[in-house]
């Protein structure tokens, strides 16, 4: 555990002494204030639906600028070498990095809820909807973490981890779309289990199903365990 | 007691290229072992399968009598490494840095102030503990390495060229350094400059090509380098009567003579000598008292030369 403590602690470290951190976190709140102002003033209604919904397609795309570097800087400053011959296993160096990786998302998660002050002030939301919705943003949040991480940890150019993560993180969102197209039942509930839009969207509606929540935590653990394997391998 | 570090019939591959060949030698607690070889002999690709960052394709590594395929975790807790580029954070500074590297390898929580003390005093980084890492020249970045290594008084330590980058005073620390940390642990030293090994060096393990040559004294390596020795120098003089002159001289093992390369017939001279005084004197004195000599200069032997006469004189 100690290991995992000492990596996360050095990570949280590298992200606030640079300014990556900063400038995606910047971005994200921009975007999200906007998209909440358009969906909540011009439309008139206090709820975060359509906010949500627009804030996912900007988390999905903001993510692999977050998670790029984790392993692909590593390789390129050679520090990889330190990491793997100090006595740390690969999964503690994949969780603590993780770990950080997912603080990152819930500070920006966290910034968004100043949007709920206007709306609490001046409607009458759901609060069940919308705690519902942010439990869904964080997972969803999360599976993507995993899998940039894990594409991170095949190439030290941290531009061709970011581009096969959105192409990666976009394939899964629009999945679902190809469900309309199968004549077979089973390829028609592959592709809508598969779909990260489908799952966010039970949540959105105030949905918080085991099945979503198992669906996000298995995407991450799978690509956790990938990109420990991976480590591993490579030596 | 087990050894430090013993490679027992080490081969390392990638894909069907054979980076190193069947290599076994040991390193005893106590011992300050150089590791040398021309740049590309496997050196550094040896160190990391020792430091457990890649591993062997055949044969067995062990440290500290941990075997790296199976406990390279126990390993590892016994074990400092400096990489040949050392492995920094360029965005922390000095101290996060050790900091970072002390709580990894489970330096007590009491004890890490004295321990960062420790290291940062033997490295001499006291005026740059609080500068972030990528501000540091390449000597500092080189100490901040070694100081990494040292951290938590592991029993065997791993140095790849750590000398590279310094300047001679810092070179001169550095290699304090190394000799008091080696009377009471194990260091492998990988260099490819001779007298660095000849210095602070008990055994000399040579490899050349990814395979071992040789396990010997560094005095054993010094009579190899003295006969490597050369002087060169540019004459105008006739050709065989040249030759036969310095043939002559004492000293002067062999001599090579080529044009060179200018319009009034000078020519270039490589006299292959042993090590004694004043050969270049001697020389100097023969082939100006009979014609005119331009120029003369007296050759460090370089690392390739020493091996080719290393690997004759075994021959012998």
């Amino acid at each position: 555990m100690s290991g995992i403590a000492a990596i996360y602690r050095k990570e949280m470290q590298t992200y606030f002494r640079s300014p990556i951190a900063y400038f995606v976190v910047a971005v994200y709140l921009v975007g999200a204030g906007y998209f909440f102002t358009y969906n909540v003033f011009l439309t008139g209604t206090a709820t975060m639906t359509e906010t949500f919904q627009s804030m996912s397609i900007l988390l999905v795309t903001l993510i692999p600028l977050v998670s790029m570097r984790l392993f692909s800087n590593e390789y390129s400053a050679r520090t990889m070498e330190l990491l793997m011959t100090l006595p740390l296993k690969a999964w503690e160096i994949v969780i603590g990095k993780y770990l950080g990786a997912v603080t990152i998302l819930l500070l920006m998660t966290a910034g968004t809820m100043i949007d709920l002050v206007p709306l609490y002030l001046y409607g009458n939301p759901e609060t069940k909807t919308i705690i519902s919705g942010y439990i869904g943003f964080v997972l969803l949040g999360m599976a993507c973490l995993a899998i940039g991480q894990f594409f991170s940890s095949l190439t030290q150019n941290q531009i061709v981890a970011a581009l096969i993560t959105v192409c990666v993180l976009l394939g899964f969102w629009f999945v679902g779309h190809l469900e309309g197209f199968q004549n077979s039942e089973w390829m028609r509930s592959l592709f809508s289990y598969l779909s990260f839009a489908l799952h966010f969207g039970d949540f959105v509606r105030g949905l918080v199903r085991s099945e979503g929540i198992a669906f996000y935590l298995i995407v991450s653990a799978i690509a956790l365990t990938l990109n420990a394997s991976y480590l591993e391998w490579r030596r | 007691m087990a050894s430090a570090i013993a490679l027992d019939a080490v081969t390392k591959r990638y894909g069907s290229k054979t980076i190193i060949h069947d290599m076994s030698f040991t390193v005893e607690p106590g011992e300050i072992v150089g590791f040398l070889g021309p740049n590309g002999a496997g050196k550094t690709t040896t160190m990391r399968m020792i430091a457990g960052f890649t591993t062997a394709t055949s044969g067995t590594v062990r440290v500290a009598g941990y075997d790296m395929a199976t406990q390279n975790g126990e390993a590892a807790k016994r074990l400092g490494y400096l990489p040949e580029h050392p492995p920094l954070y360029d965005t922390l500074d000095v101290s996060s840095y050790l900091r970072f590297v002390a709580s990894v390898k489970r330096v007590p929580r009491a004890s890490v102030r004295a321990e960062l003390d420790r290291v940062i005093d033997a490295c001499r980084l006291e005026a740059v503990t609080t500068r972030e890492i990528y501000k540091l020249s390449k000597g500092y970045r080189q100490r901040v390495g070694l100081a990494q290594a040292l951290l938590g008084d592991p029993d065997v330590l791993l140095l790849d060229e750590p000398t590279a980058g310094l300047d001679p005073g810092q070179i001169q620390e550095t290699r304090e350094v190394i000799r008091n940390f080696g009377s009471r642990h194990a260091v492998l030293l990988s260099t490819h400059i001779l007298p660095e090994v000849t210095l602070i060096c008990r055994r000399v393990t040579i490899i050349n090509q990814g395979r071992l040559l040789a396990v010997d004294s560094p005095a054993a390596l010094q009579r190899a380098s003295e006969q490597a020795d050369r002087v060169t120098l540019v004459a105008t003089a006739p050709e065989s009567d040249l030759r036969a002159e310095l043939l002559a001289v004492e000293g002067v093992i062999d001599v090579a003579i080529r044009p060179a390369g200018t319009d009034d017939g000078q020519l270039a001279v490589d006299c292959q000598t042993d090590a004694g005084e004043g050969v270049e004197a001697r020389i100097a004195r023969a082939v100006a008292s009979r014609w005119s000599l331009h120029r003369l200069q007296r050759e460090q032997p370089t690392l390739e030369n020493v091996f080719l006469r290393y690997i004759q004189g075994g021959k012998q």
